[in-house]
């Protein structure tokens, strides 16, 4: 096979009996963004920081253009990386921060002088030249961390959840301006969130991991019309899971019994082994998938809440599992605590776990 | 706060009172001192019948002062330089490092704060007498980093406490080995850690009396150390001529460092 651009293989990093990182692999295409999402300690970071050379794996490689950089050390890496922390230099204002990888390269002053310049024009703050960091934003760092990680041209760019400090509009502005520095440069990104609004607005391709394993990877829209697994359904978009009662599968379709004795046919069947956590079959349909209707699943109406656009209602099914569904005011128009609804939604729209 | 400085009443007069009498405790021998060294009497009358120069210009005429005062100036600053160098090293192990006794360890370093110093003192007298060391500089300066080793590793401590270590890593990234990010990034951070242990080490040496008069020779003495000697053949005006001056010196550094400190952490 010939390698990717980036290549990981069956890295495993454990401390202790503890498996941070189990057999994740990962091929990566010169220009990608490719998103690590997940709840934190599901070794996404450390993922990262295998790629970074500040931990080392205990089993594995990692390949760029074909050659394993394990043996390489942290600062000969050439790789570019944003942290979540602020990390710029206290005592260097925002040019010497940018300077700085060029300077430890031995670059010519000239040639240094007008990079830096590049660089912050990249990130549009020019005009903070000559700033200490102290009196920067929390915003404004992260963009000299970007130019400064940026300015030796590293093939490969790693963020470790940059945004997180920072406020939600802020961070979409952010998230907005890295798009942009990512189409301008083309360099390869790999990008840490436990954020999957951020993963979805910013990745060309996502990775979800969970309990240190890649659960599924592929485009936002991949992962949540396609889920591959119940973990990658509950945490890409919102999402109900209902019990079954009974269950029959044939090929890629199944008929369930929900425990109320209700009974749907031709669901689109997903057989989630690993990590999956609940053993016993489940139905998960998404919110927006749910409609009234004159037959279906018989509920109760909880709560109805406006939220403008739309609103969400909350209902209780005969056997107790609560569910919502957000639709649109005049769908609703009738419902009120405490009255009796049927729901339905197209059988494609949904997914059996099993 | 229940206990606030306004529902004080007549206990915060009180207050007032003690900390008024501290302060007086602290300063007017001091300023005692300063006073009589510029007065006439030769018996060290006070108040002084008159004022003079007298004794500052005998000081002045005795090398043996000046050159116990440089003297003094050569064991404060070698043993900071060397008191800092070491206290740097151990900060890094004792903050970045992950091994067992790190806790203990920490407590050895700070030993030589509690630890009564004429304890000390004979100790190390005892063992310099079996390496030959008593008496020389060397011998001086290596006693006086041991005092002096604690008050560099605290503030060192607390800075690089204070300092993310993934803004090394940055560094490192940046393409400088973990030496040069040491070097070119942490060191500068924490500059002002460093500069509080420089100023605490030398100012401990500066007045240390009690090992200094063990270590030293008849060649070999601190101002501190000069003028015990002095006090004990004659009670002499000079000695606190000798004493205003090595007082003065201290605040001048003490005030010089605060001014630093502002302007480094600008």
């Amino acid at each position: 096979m010939t390698p990717a651009f980036l290549s990981i293989r069956g890295l495993r990093q454990t401390y202790g009996s503890f498996v941070a990182v189990d057999d994740v692999s990962l091929e990566i295409p010169e220009g990608e963004f490719l998103t690590f999402l997940g709840p934190s300690g599901s070794g996404k970071s450390t993922t990262l920081y295998a790629l970074a050379g500040f931990n080392e794996p205990t089993s594995g490689d990692i390949l760029l253009k074909g050659a394993s950089i394990l043996a390489t050390p942290s600062h000969r890496r050439n790789i570019g990386m944003v942290f979540q922390r602020y990390t710029l230099f206290p005592h260097l204002n925002v040019r010497e921060n940018v300077a700085f990888p060029l300077r430890v390269r031995g670059q010519a002053e000239p040639e240094i002088a007008a990079r830096v310049s590049q660089m912050l024009a990249l990130v549009q703050l020019e005009a903070f030249a000559d700033r200490m960091p102290g009196n920067l934003s929390g915003g404004q760092q992260q963009r000299v961390a970007l130019a400064r990680a940026l300015a030796y041209d590293p093939p490969v760019l790693l963020m470790d959840e940059p945004l997180s400090a920072l406020d939600k509009k802020l961070r979409e502005e952010i998230q907005i301006e890295i798009r942009r520095i990512h189409r301008e440069t083309g360099v390869t990104i790999l990008y840490v969130t436990h954020d999957q609004e951020e993963a979805l607005r910013l990745s060309d391709r996502i990775a979800v991991f969970n309990r240190g394993r890649i659960e599924q990877v592929g485009s936002g829209r991949d992962l949540y019309h396609n889920p591959a697994t119940r973990f990658v359904a509950g945490f890409i978009g919102d999402s109900n899971f209902l019990d079954t009662a009974e269950v029959a599968v044939s090929g890629d379709r199944g008929r369930v019994v929900f425990p109320d004795g209700t009974a749907m046919a031709d669901l689109p069947v997903h057989r989630s082994a690993p990590g999956g956590g609940a053993t016993a079959a489940q139905v998960m349909v998404r919110p927006q998938s749910l409609r009234l209707a004159a037959t279906g699943l018989p509920v109760r109406v909880l709560d109805v809440t406006f939220l403008g656009d739309t609103s969400t209602v909350q209902f209780r099914t005969d056997w107790g599992q609560e569910i919502w569904m957000r639709a649109g005011a005049e769908e609703i128009a009738g419902l009120s605590p405490g009255a009796s609804a049927q729901l339905g939604w197209a059988p494609g729209e949904s997914h059996l776990f099993l | 706060m229940l206990l606030t400085y306004r529902h004080l009443g007549g206990l915060g007069v009180a207050l007032w009172a003690v900390t008024i009498l501290v302060c007086l405790f602290l300063l007017v021998p001091i300023v005692f001192i300063a006073a009589l060294s510029f007065g006439s009497s030769q018996w060290l009358v006070f108040p002084p019948p008159s004022w003079t120069l007298r004794w500052y210009r005998e000081l002045a005429a005795d090398p043996r002062w000046l050159e116990a005062a440089l003297t003094s100036a050569k064991v404060g600053l070698l043993s900071a330089a060397l008191a800092v160098l070491l206290g740097l090293m151990a900060s890094f192990a004792l903050v970045r490092g992950r091994f067992r006794g790190r806790g203990l360890l920490k407590a050895l370093f700070l030993t030589p704060m509690v630890l009564p110093v004429i304890v000390f003192a004979v100790a190390i007298y005892a063992l310099f007498l079996r390496v030959g060391l008593n008496g020389t500089l060397v011998g001086f300066v290596l006693a006086h980093t041991v005092l002096a080793f604690p008050f560099a590793v605290i503030p060192i401590v607390n800075s690089l406490e204070g300092f993310d270590k993934s803004i090394e890593d940055a560094a490192v990234l940046c393409g400088a080995s973990p030496l040069q990010a040491k070097l070119k990034i942490t060191l500068p951070a924490i500059r002002i850690g460093l500069f509080s242990a420089a100023v605490f080490a030398f100012l401990i040496s500066w007045d240390e009396v009690v090992v200094a008069i063990f270590m030293a020779s008849p060649d070999l003495q601190t101002l501190p150390v000069r003028i015990w000697g002095a006090l004990r053949q004659d009670l002499s005006p000079v000695i606190a001529a000798a004493s205003t001056i090595l007082v003065a010196f201290t605040l001048l550094v003490m005030a010089a460092a605060a001014l630093l400190r502002r302007r480094i952490s600008r």
